[in-house]
């Protein structure tokens, strides 16, 4: 049974600014699989983030008739035991130590204070931050500071950790650094991995599976299977040909994306306001 | 060249500047009345300080004083705070409400004053509302802009991680404004004890605006410039005092 099924899920919201109903989601329906690691991508605006948000219990989606499972209950708030989110900025309290901001989910939970704090120095120890634990935010990279996010996702221990284009502020290096370690922390603690990106290569890199989204309002319009051995080295024959694969049912999509960015002016993908 | 000491540049200035004002002072024939010597002054302040001036009631009214100060201050505090929470809470309230508090803010609130004297009459409550009065304003907007300044992402993340309502409020908005709010409540506290010492320069019954006005109109100038370093002195020591509540919240 799969871990996560959205089933005909749409998605409008109302602009204020041109006062229209605008649909970023069209009865979308995806399933993923347990310890998958599934990647959405797709064009800017596609929705893929929205995706995330309603998965995650943080935005809600339309009721008519579309629905989502995450383990097999229906989604109606954020449920941090059950899933983690990241952010595309760390979002880290500056006023907090890193061992307190890795802490603060937990302190949610009410877990007692000795056990979240050896938690938060595990993973931290995973990342290679543990001399960080009492310095402040202020004090890292950007890359260091996305680190400690992800320790703050990784250490509620959750079944599924959703991923809002994590890396995307990073520098290339950092990006890939990254990515090499989330994929083998995915290997060794086996957790469902959702990642939004709109890089081709972080695409065939990480994922297991990639969605590849039509443009807005967007649709599932692929699913592409990534079996390429890891560790993948990026540039390789086989990598580069998975993403020329990804590519040509992007490519339209990218397309129709910028046009239909031009004929918004025209309002051609607004809807009238119901 | 070697490197100069802001702190012995500082210090250099003032006592340079203290005997120059010592020395023009002992040579020049100007009245004791206009102008008294730094070292004159001093020996006043030690004799007000151990009752042997003929200042009136010193520590009772220089009590009085800080005593006002200190309540109308918590008032400011507590009310400015809270306003301000309000104000920030939600859109329509602050739309409603906040053209009234600005329009308040930017009357001179001294010409109020005798407005609330008709009101409150003339004793200690008519300072402390003054003073109130004139603190106040900083004090709310500085709350509902450090409130409003939270970034989103920080309530978003905090929702995320299964925090609501009032735990978001103290474990994310507070903090996160809470740099914000104390820069106004320091500006409060200047401005409290700004009016607090007007009122009583205009009342002229009790309190250290009275002894400072009492040394005026009777010519004690050594008196006068005492009390004026002593009153300066308290605010210094306040402000010091709030500095360091203020390092010790934010960290």
């Amino acid at each position: 049974m799969p871990i996560i099924e959205v089933t005909g899920v749409s998605k409008t919201y109302h602009d204020a600014a041109t006062d229209r109903v605008v649909r970023t989601l069209d009865k979308i329906s995806i399933a993923v699989e347990e310890n998958d690691f599934l990647i959405l991508l797709g064009p800017s605006g596609c929705g893929k983030s929205t995706l995330l948000n309603i998965i995650a219990g943080l935005v809600p989606y339309d009721q008519d008739g579309g629905r989502v499972l995450v383990a097999g209950k229906a989604v109606t708030g954020p449920n941090p035991k059950l899933i983690a989110y990241m952010f595309q900025d760390p979002v880290l309290y500056p006023w907090r130590t890193v061992l307190k901001n890795v802490e603060f989910g937990l302190e949610a939970q009410e877990i007692d204070k000795t056990q979240r704090r050896e938690r938060a120095l595990k993973y931290l120890r995973l990342v290679g931050l543990e001399e960080f634990a009492e310095a402040y935010p202020r004090q890292l990279s950007g890359g260091m500071a996305q680190r400690v996010a992800l320790c703050r996702a990784l250490a509620l221990e959750t079944d599924i950790i959703l991923m809002d284009e994590p890396f995307a502020a990073l520098d290339e290096q950092s990006r890939i650094l990254l990515g090499d370690e989330l994929v083998s922390i995915w290997r060794r603690v086996r957790r469902t991995i959702v990642f939004v990106t709109h890089s081709l290569t972080e695409a065939v890199y990480l994922g297991q599976h990639i969605a590849v989204f039509t443009a807005r309002p967007g649709r599932i319009k692929l699913d592409i299977a990534n079996d390429l051995p890891r560790p993948r080295a990026i540039g390789a024959a086989e990598f580069n040909q998975m993403v020329d694969r990804v590519w040509q049912q992007l490519k339209g999509e990218s397309q129709a994306a910028s046009a239909s960015g031009k004929k918004a002016a025209r309002e051609e993908i607004l809807l009238p306001k119901e | 060249m070697r490197k100069l000491s802001p702190v012995l540049a500082r210090v250099t200035l003032v006592v340079v500047l203290l005997a120059l004002w010592e020395i023009l002072t002992r040579l020049s024939s100007v009245s004791a009345i206009l102008i008294v010597a730094p070292t004159t002054i001093l020996w006043q302040m030690v004799q007000i300080l151990v009752r042997t001036s003929n200042v009136p009631d010193f520590y009772t009214n220089a009590w009085l004083t800080i005593v006002e100060i200190l309540i109308a201050f918590g008032f400011a505090a507590v009310v400015g705070v809270l306003t301000g929470m309000a104000v920030a809470s939600s859109k329509a309230i602050g739309d409603a409400f906040e053209p009234i508090l600005l329009v308040l803010y930017a009357i001179p609130k001294i010409i109020l004053y005798p407005v609330i004297v008709l009101m409150i009459g003339t004793g200690p409550a008519t300072k402390i509302v003054f003073g109130v009065f004139v603190g106040i304003f900083v004090i709310i907007f500085n709350t509902a802009a450090g409130l409003r300044q939270v970034e989103p992402d920080y309530r978003r993340l905090a929702h995320s991680l299964g925090y609501r309502g009032a735990k978001i409020f103290f474990k994310v908005e507070l903090p996160a404004a809470a740099q914000t709010i104390l820069a106004g409540l320091r500006l409060g506290f200047g401005y409290t004890i700004i009016g607090v010492l007007t009122g009583e320069l205009l009342l002229v019954n009790a309190g250290l605006g009275y002894v400072i006005d009492w040394a005026s109109v009777n010519y004690y100038t050594a008196q006068l410039y005492a009390l004026i370093v002593i009153t300066l002195a308290i605010g210094v020591v306040a402000n010091y005092v709030v500095g360091l509540l203020e390092r010790r919240w934010v960290r």
